[in-house]
């Protein structure tokens, strides 16, 4: 299975360089694909020079969008499947296989889970609130059980990778994004996976951020139920 | 007619001469330009007979004429925002869509792959 590990990196010319090592080494057979989504420092020279193809956003498109465009390079390369993680390091690329593992027998969509089983860090009392809340909102909507909506640790395959790389939610998409998937009918699993505290950088939720996340992921949500315009359209074949 | 009256046709011609002047370089496409010049058409009208506003409040069941024409004008200029957001929102996804397409580009006919650097510097890590 021709598989592409797709790390997206804003700003991150201090993490990167070793994560794309320790993706490269996580997986030998997959070609890895830096997505840039227009640093304004040396993010892109540093993945190029750890040896990974680098993808570079003209300016900042947002995390959505980033994933986006490293699906569509998968689908126009002719990847069967992608791997997607955060090039921060936070996502633990040993943990990826099992993810693909997942794609290869039959799943159309691998969401890594912090929750499942070891470590969780990245907690603040409020932010896991906020993450159960979203959870169960999720779960119920799709009617499937999911314990942590918000990861960006994901494998695509199937009809999700062709589907995902044409159709992406605006500004925090992995809530929405799960529900969509579950929606049209794909097969959906949520796997354990080892993730990190970061190395660098800083989070990009404050504690308002993520109040107003959680709104805004409600209403997304709730207009997802009703039948927005964009999640109905027809998958693209 | 009283001075009110002109410096309210004055206006609307004026204006009128503006939508026209901008249509004929290019500026604004036909169906925007038909439609500002209606409103230039009604403010005239209003100047000119004075009082169709009260005819029209009565109509609408208001008392006092002038909240009439604040609720008309209010409505209009929500609409008019609201249409004027969904606009910029269409843009941003086709924006967005073709700095995707140039970056894919970008990667695939130059070695290293860059899409020039932006000028507007650094923005939020998720865009919001």
């Amino acid at each position: 299975m021709r598989t592409l590990v797709i790390l997206l990196g804003y700003e991150e010319e201090a993490a990167i360089g070793q994560t794309v090592a320790e993706a490269a080494r996580a997986l030998p057979g997959a070609d890895l694909l830096v997505v840039d989504d227009g640093s304004s420092d040396r993010t892109a020279e540093a993945a190029r020079a750890a040896g990974a193809r680098v993808v570079r956003h003209p300016f900042n498109l947002g995390v959505a969008a980033a994933e986006a465009t490293g699906l569509r390079w998968a689908v126009r390369r002719g990847y069967a499947a992608a791997v997607r993680m955060d090039g921060d390091g936070q996502h633990d690329p040993a943990s990826a296989p099992a993810l693909l593992e997942a794609i290869a027998e039959g799943a159309e969509l691998a969401v890594g889970t912090r929750f499942a089983s070891v470590e969780s860090f990245r907690s603040n009392a409020l932010r896991r609130a906020g993450n159960r809340l979203l959870s169960s909102v999720v779960s119920a909507l799709s009617g499937q059980p999911f314990t942590d909506p918000t990861s960006g640790f994901r494998a695509f395959g199937g009809r999700a990778l062709p589907y995902f790389a044409e159709h992406f939610p605006h500004d925090y998409p992995e809530p929405e994004s799960l529900l969509w998937a579950c929606r049209r009918g794909f097969r959906v699993v949520e796997l354990p996976v080892r993730m990190r505290p970061r190395t660098s950088g800083e989070s990009s939720l404050g504690p308002f951020a993520s109040a107003y996340y959680m709104v805004k992921v409600s209403l997304a949500l709730g207009l997802e139920l009703l039948g927005s315009g964009t999640a109905s359209e027809p998958p693209t074949p | 007619m009283t001075r009110s009256s002109l410096l309210a046709l004055a206006a609307a011609l004026a204006f009128a001469v503006a939508i026209v002047a901008s249509a004929r370089r290019l500026r604004t496409d036909e169906r925007h330009t038909l439609v500002w010049l209606l409103v230039c058409a009604a403010i005239a009208g209003l100047a000119i007979w004075r009082h169709a506003i009260d005819v029209l409040a009565a109509a609408m069941g208001i008392y006092y004429a002038p909240s009439a024409l604040f609720f008309l004008c209010c409505g209009a200029l929500l609409w008019l925002v609201f249409r004027q957001s969904l606009e910029v929102a269409r843009q941003r996804e086709q924006i967005r869509r073709l700095a995707q397409e140039v970056a894919l580009l970008a990667a695939q006919v130059t070695p290293d792959g860059a899409a020039g650097r932006s000028d507007a510097g650094p923005a939020a890590s998720r865009e919001g």
